[in-house]
């Protein structure tokens, strides 16, 4: 079981404060062992982060080890390539430690398809050499035509090649276009909140890792989080091809309620595992604030210990 | 006046084959070098699609840099601002600015090769008029708690940044090439200009130009900075200096200037892998500023007495360049 760590910027502090101290937050779950860090993309207030994936760039060139992902990223009003480019970046930027969850269209008041096609796009333009997409929503390259195939399309081999540099003004782009660069990871992660059915399914089906977030309800996360891997098995995809994550507020020490696993060290590392045996999550990620001095060192010693022992 | 450097690791060099997330640790220490060198900015470019693996995100690599550096500032140049949406690139500026304790400086070009308009998807014959409205938007978004804009392909009401940079407005300019047209879109929207590799008596004309728009159109002329991009080659001798820069040319410049669209004919129309002895890429070549330390320093003077505020030179010589040049500006 992995477990990590995930902010939501904003509220009142000043953003040169607040950013600041969860930089030196995530160096500390850095040294400690934690696996992940992830910050929402927020755009309310002075301190909200808009651009996760720019953020975590500067995290990752402070850390070592632990993975650094955008989380709850939008992809209304984005072009989809610079999506692609941004995580790009991140992971190589990081040595490979990038990643990113997609947030629900509901959210975003989209169509559920848009968020399908962007993460199907970016994740065939990484995969591949040149590629075009004709979705609904995403175009790639903008000219592509209306016969072109459904989604993701390769050139044939003609049997001729002219290099970028040769193409002169009467070919200046092409049908198909390369990323570039591509992430260092072969399967860069890529997950997607679950609270919409349509992206639910779609994701179980397409082998997107499933994100349940720290917004709904343990019961709802749980049941949505069940219903993924029912529909994945039936598609005869296995659990090992994705990686579902679980976010909660943890208080050690303190109360459960229904986002929030409490009580002892103990206790919260049976709510843990209860979750997982439910659901076959193999990745825990606490939202961390308003904890108390050393609970992130306690947290890695007595939960972290205890879900691997 | 200040000297801005390039970073290297920005792509991979014909013939210096090499993995890219060594190519983005040399980019960060180039940061590094450059701070610990006295350099005062460091300055990211932008491509997109191209072979050599281009960095696509400037801001992006800024974040990087910002994390391993203190004081120098962090440039984009050019960052190619109408494939993206303004209100986007603010909040990637913001993000830096706020990271790195406001030390972003925007420098925004319009760009210029077809493939990366139509892989991105925005038009690319709006380009010029979408890049000074976006620049608008920008300087209002990050200098105004709410802010209004209305123009001809952007419109927002009441509109907030966030988060909201450290520097209000963010420190920006215009990336306009060495031109008329350049010029007179800066001196219209009352920006900083800064300019492409071009020699002294090109830069001074298209600097009076640029001034005198900006007094005809109302803009405060004498608080207006130029800079200049100058690709500048040290040596012993002046053919040491010729060896670096055609070492430079060979793997980058015969390349990304010529093939790609860069360099315009005598009627404007974008040049496409013309050949090596083109009028125009000549020009670009004679353009390299070559020679002694002492040549360089004579010329690079006369610059700053023009009131050039910063040039921006090739990462190839640093060292050098901070041990024999830097030294006599900083007197």
């Amino acid at each position: 079981m992995k477990v990590g760590l995930s902010w939501d910027l904003g509220g009142d502090e000043p953003a040169a404060t607040q950013w600041h101290r969860v930089i030196g937050e995530i160096e500390r779950g850095d040294a400690l062992g934690f696996d992940s860090a992830w910050v929402a993309e927020g755009k309310t207030g002075q301190a909200g982060c808009a651009q996760p994936a720019v953020f975590m760039t500067f995290a990752a060139r402070r850390t070592k080890s632990i993975h650094c992902r955008a989380l709850a990223r939008s992809v209304a009003g984005e072009f989809p390539v610079r999506l692609a480019e941004e995580i790009t970046l991140l992971d190589q930027f990081s040595h490979g430690r990038g990643g990113v969850a997609y947030a629900p269209a509901s959210g975003q008041k989209i169509d559920p398809l848009m968020v399908h096609e962007t993460i199907e796009f970016i994740r065939g333009a990484w995969a591949t050499n040149e590629v075009r997409y004709r979705g609904k929503y995403v175009r790639f390259p903008t000219h592509t035509p209306d016969d072109a195939p459904a989604g993701l399309s390769y050139p044939a081999w003609t049997g001729e090649y002219l290099p970028q540099w040769e193409w002169g003004a009467a070919r200046s782009t092409a049908d198909f276009l390369a990323l570039t660069p591509k992430p260092v990871s072969t399967h860069l992660p890529v997950y997607v909140a679950i609270d919409d059915d349509e992206t639910l399914e779609w994701a179980a089906r397409n082998g997107v890792s499933p994100y349940a977030g720290v917004n709904l309800t343990t019961a709802e996360a749980i049941e949505r989080l069940a219903r993924y891997r029912a529909i994945a098995d039936s598609c005869g995809r296995h659990s090992y091809e994705v990686e579902a994550v679980l976010e909660r507020n943890v208080a050690i020490d303190g109360a459960s309620d229904a986002h929030t696993f409490g009580g002892s060290s103990h206790d919260i590392t049976c709510a843990i595992r209860a979750a997982a045996a439910a659901t076959r999550i193999g990745h825990f990620v606490w939202r961390y604030r308003d904890a108390a001095p050393n609970d992130l060192e306690r947290f890695a010693n007595e939960v972290q210990t205890r879900l691997q022992a | 006046m200040e000297f801005w450097t390039s970073f290297a690791g920005q792509f991979v060099l014909r013939g210096f084959p090499g993995a890219v997330p060594q190519n983005y640790d040399t980019l960060v220490a180039t940061a590094v070098e450059a701070e610990r060198l006295g350099f005062d900015g460091v300055v990211a470019s932008e491509h997109h699609f191209e072979y050599n693996r281009f960095l696509p995100f400037p801001l992006q690599a800024l974040g990087a840099a910002a994390a391993a550096t203190s004081k120098i500032r962090l440039i984009t140049g050019a960052m190619l601002l109408p494939l993206y949406d303004p209100i986007r690139a603010a909040e990637a500026a913001a993000t830096v600015d706020i990271l790195s304790g406001g030390r972003v400086t925007l420098g925004l070009g319009m760009g210029y090769r077809p493939m990366e308009f139509d892989g991105i998807g925005t038009a690319k014959n709006t380009r010029g008029a979408r890049l000074s409205e976006q620049m608008e938007i920008i300087r209002l978004a990050t200098s105004q708690e709410h802010f209004s804009f209305q123009g001809k392909h952007y419109e927002y009401k009441d509109q907030q940044l966030s988060p909201t940079p450290l520097q209000r407005p963010i420190d920006m300019w215009f990336c306009g090439g060495t031109s008329r047209v350049g010029a007179q879109r800066a001196a219209a929207g009352g920006f900083d200009y800064w300019l492409a590799n071009s020699d002294y008596d090109r830069t001074k004309e298209i600097v009076d130009i640029y001034l005198g728009l900006a007094r005809e159109a109302g803009r405060p002329a004498d608080k207006l900075r130029y800079a200049l991009f100058r690709d500048v080659f040290v040596g012993d001798t002046l053919a040491e200096a010729r060896d670096a820069r055609d070492w430079f040319l060979e793997v980058y410049y015969n390349e990304h200037i010529r093939c790609y669209g860069y360099l315009m004919d005598d009627k404007g129309e974008p040049l496409f892998n013309p050949p090596f002895d083109h009028p125009a890429y000549v020009a670009f070549v004679n353009s390299l500023l070559c020679g002694t330390p002492d040549m360089v320093v004579t010329e690079l003077k006369r610059f700053e007495q023009l009131g050039v505020h910063s040039i921006t030179v090739p990462p190839v010589q640093l060292e050098l360049f901070s041990k024999k040049v830097l030294p006599e500006f900083r007197k």
